[in-house]
């Protein structure tokens, strides 16, 4: 393998480069660090690696076999964790929102769960940058949250079928809808063209209209002098004998091999993260790394993502167009009227074929499968759907463990164990009932409830108190301050609605905060 | 085959030259026939060709050629399932166990091989694994049966519903690189896209 570092130490390596990784590779390159970013899996080219095939774009999702437990065990793979350069942007829907004041402080402000050590007012500025950074596309007027628009580029238009049907649903409700802000650009940017409206956003974007880390900030950091390594698995964290992090191993094509750095940064989501810091625990760590808290691992949530697909007398077309157009976030706080606290995002979801007919094969009521299931295929054209994307509360018994299974590289594969609560699953009936009700105010007749989940968060959460949380507000350890760990998995909360904005935007802070520290030379690092 | 399709003389393939190479490429491998299987033996491939087709109520060798092909490299190699339910042995290992369970219970019950059994046997056995009530418990006891019925579904289905003879079956336009969806309001439709003959 040819290597730029081989036997240097440079000033960051970052594990992972996905939506937190390709921000840090960028902005601390950009900034003349040196860095190296490892990535578990392939750099691929769009034009050729990608195709408008669900099953062969399976392969953008982390494939390696997770153990799942508890009494909700998730669906992992393509349903939340992405493999390859670029990681979960590559095939995510591109959904842009930021999270709003109570996904932030909704202990103090609902009296329930847990506060985050940042406010809204902190992340804004990095919310508004990551939506500049990559010509966000939004309404003139978002009707939600704290930030109303207008957004960079111009909303998408025309939009998809089903997203209309859904925005008609809604009117007849008295449900406030909007067109959805996107990562998906509505006119060309940087050489980039607009949507097409293919609507394979999550098997990969052919056409580049689709932000993602690995056509924007990758390439962006390469420029910028950093080394991106693929197909490189990171199997240790290196410590020195002070406690301070020297560097990581890690394996290419079955070779094992070092990278020496004055700061480690893991950006391996959810399930990777805790796994390495627990694979690499040893004598002065022998919990883990970062876990002087025993948090590592601990409090992950996902977020309830039912789906509900109504059939309708017209034809609605699910494959056509950009998954994701339409949403509301109407139910998106606490109502005292509810018999549940926080809140859920609704959004209109097309669907291409296995993911329609794998829904309804585990519908509610089900399994379907035979003549019903034949049936519900044939009438493929006829369906709308729509999916909830609701707040799970944190915690601690839903976490990643290892288990006793090893993988390819003789690692105790990670086991991840999920359940809901009690308010989880009053939130997933009410919402289930809402977007029954949109459905039906179209003449839908609601014929598929499917369970599911999406995104993840938490195992390392952020926090002003060593004794509860893994890392500080910008993703440094308590326990080791040249560790960090910036990714979804320092959230605390998991917000009500998607997290990819906060995630771009919380690295954003942290390759901010890196930088600060590297010029004041306030850098500590291993003497070995 | 229950159904009928609406769009009887739409081919999705008739738009091919309209996609992308590799998106081409895949697509139109899957209606080549397979040579030689690498993890099922020829008995295994028989059996779960009867339950592939029970499971989407479809015969069609072509499709069921490809999704026992795509059973079959899956559980050759794979980079992984994603997810496998604690105490549940690896797909492969569950597939193999599970066919022969069905395999035994059919020899047992009906002393014929399940691939010879009259589908409405075979579709009573099927639905017991679904709801966990395969029996005698002296062949079952150590077979996870909803995860066998669930493992099997999916993998069906996957395979199943990315061959191109379901995508015509079903109208659906499918690929749509470098041209895109242009007419995307309601009711409107892409001059190339699948035309309703048959209202069901």
């Amino acid at each position: 393998m040819k290597r730029k570092y081989a036997n240097e130490e440079v000033d960051a390596v970052i594990v992972g480069a996905g939506a937190a990784g390709g921000v840090l590779a960028k902005e601390l390159s950009e900034a003349g660090l040196s860095v190296v970013v490892l990535d578990a899996g392939p750099l691929r080219d769009p034009q050729k690696d990608f195709a408008s095939d669900e099953l062969s774009m399976k392969s953008l999702g982390w494939q390696d076999t997770r153990i799942v437990d508890g009494t909700d065990p998730l669906t992992m793979g393509h349903n939340n964790s992405g493999r390859g350069v670029g990681g979960g942007t590559v095939h995510f829907t591109a959904v842009f929102l930021r999270f709003q004041d109570v996904d932030f402080q909704g202990k103090t402000i609902d009296g329930i769960g847990e506060d985050w050590p940042i406010s809204y007012e902190d992340l804004e500025p990095y919310y508004t940058r990551t939506e500049k950074d990559i010509a966000v596309s939004g309404p003139k007027h978002f009707p939600w949250g704290h930030y109303n628009g207008p957004y960079p580029y111009p909303e998408r238009e025309p939009l998809s079928p089903n997203a209309y049907m859904f925005m008609n649903g809604c009117d007849k409700l008295g449900i406030r809808s909007s067109v959805a802000p996107l990562a998906i650009l509505s006119a060309p940017f940087e050489g980039r063209p607009p949507c097409i409206n293919r609507g394979f956003c999550n098997q990969g974007c052919m056409p580049d209209s689709k932000f993602s880390t690995l056509i924007v900030h990758i390439p962006k950091a390469i420029k910028a002098g950093a080394e991106v390594l693929p197909d490189c698995m990171v199997t240790q964290v290196l410590m020195g004998k002070d406690g301070l992090a020297k560097g990581v191993t890690f394996v290419h094509n079955g070779k094992p091999y070092e990278q020496k750095a004055k700061m480690v940064i893991i950006s391996a989501f959810v399930v990777e993260t805790p796994r390495l810091l627990l694979n690499s625990a040893n004598e002065q760590f022998p919990d883990g790394l970062a876990n002087s808290s025993g948090m590592v691992g601990k409090s992950i949530m996902v977020h309830s993502s039912n789906d509900v697909y109504a059939k309708f007398d017209d034809e609605i077309r699910l494959y056509k167009g950009t998954p994701v157009l339409a949403t509301t976030l109407d139910f998106y706080r606490t109502d005292p009227k509810r018999d549940f606290v926080r809140g859920y995002t609704l959004h209109s979801h097309g669907a291409r074929p296995v993911e329609f007919a794998n829904g309804v094969s585990k519908a509610q009521g089900g399994p379907i499968w035979g003549e019903r299931f034949r049936q519900a295929l044939l009438d493929y054209n006829h369906y709308g759907r729509v999916t909830l994307v609701g707040e799970v509360m944190p915690n601690m018994n839903n976490r990643v463990t290892l288990a006793d299974e090893k993988d390819e590289y003789g690692l105790p594969r990670a086991k991840v164990t999920f359940s809901y609560g009690e308010n989880d699953r009053k939130l997933i009936k009410h919402a289930e009932r809402t977007m029954s009700s949109i459905l039906e105010a179209e003449g839908g007749k609601v014929e598929f409830v499917v369970p599911d989940t999406a995104h993840m968060a938490g195992g390392c959460r952020m926090g002003n108190n060593p004794a509860d949380s893994v890392v500080n507000s910008y993703g440094q350890s308590h326990d080791i301050p040249n560790l960090y760990v910036c990714d979804a998995s320092i959230f605390v909360t998991s917000g009500a609605g998607n997290p990819t904005n906060t995630v771009m935007s919380l690295a954003l802070r942290t390759a901010e905060y890196i930088v600060e520290k590297m010029k004041k030379r306030e850098l500590q690092t291993s003497r070995g | 085959m229950s159904g009928i399709t609406r769009y009887p003389s739409f081919n999705v393939l008739d738009e091919k030259d309209a996609w992308d190479d590799h998106t081409q490429q895949i697509v139109t491998s899957r209606n080549q026939s397979i040579d030689k299987y690498q993890f099922l033996s020829e008995r295994e491939a028989e059996i779960l060709r009867s339950i592939c087709s029970l499971l989407v109520d479809d015969s069609s060798p072509d499709a069921l050629a490809f999704v026992i092909s795509h059973i079959d490299k899956t559980l050759y190699s794979s980079p992984g399932e994603g997810q496998r339910k604690v105490g549940v042995p690896a797909a492969s290992e569950l597939i193999r166990q599970g066919l022969k369970a069905m395999e035994q219970s059919s020899q047992h019950m009906y002393s014929i091989s399940f691939a010879e059994l009259e589908t409405v046997k075979q579709k009573n056995m099927l639905k017991d694994i679904s709801e966990v009530k395969a029996e005698p418990s002296a062949i079952w006891n150590r077979v996870p049966q909803k995860a066998l019925f669930e493992k099997l579904m999916r993998l069906t289905v996957e395979s199943y519903c990315s061959h191109p003879q379901v995508w015509s079956d079903i109208g659906y336009a499918g690929p749509a690189y470098p041209r895109g969806y242009v007419r995307t309001q309601l009711g409107q439709l892409d001059p190339w896209e699948a035309k309703t003959e048959n209202e069901a």
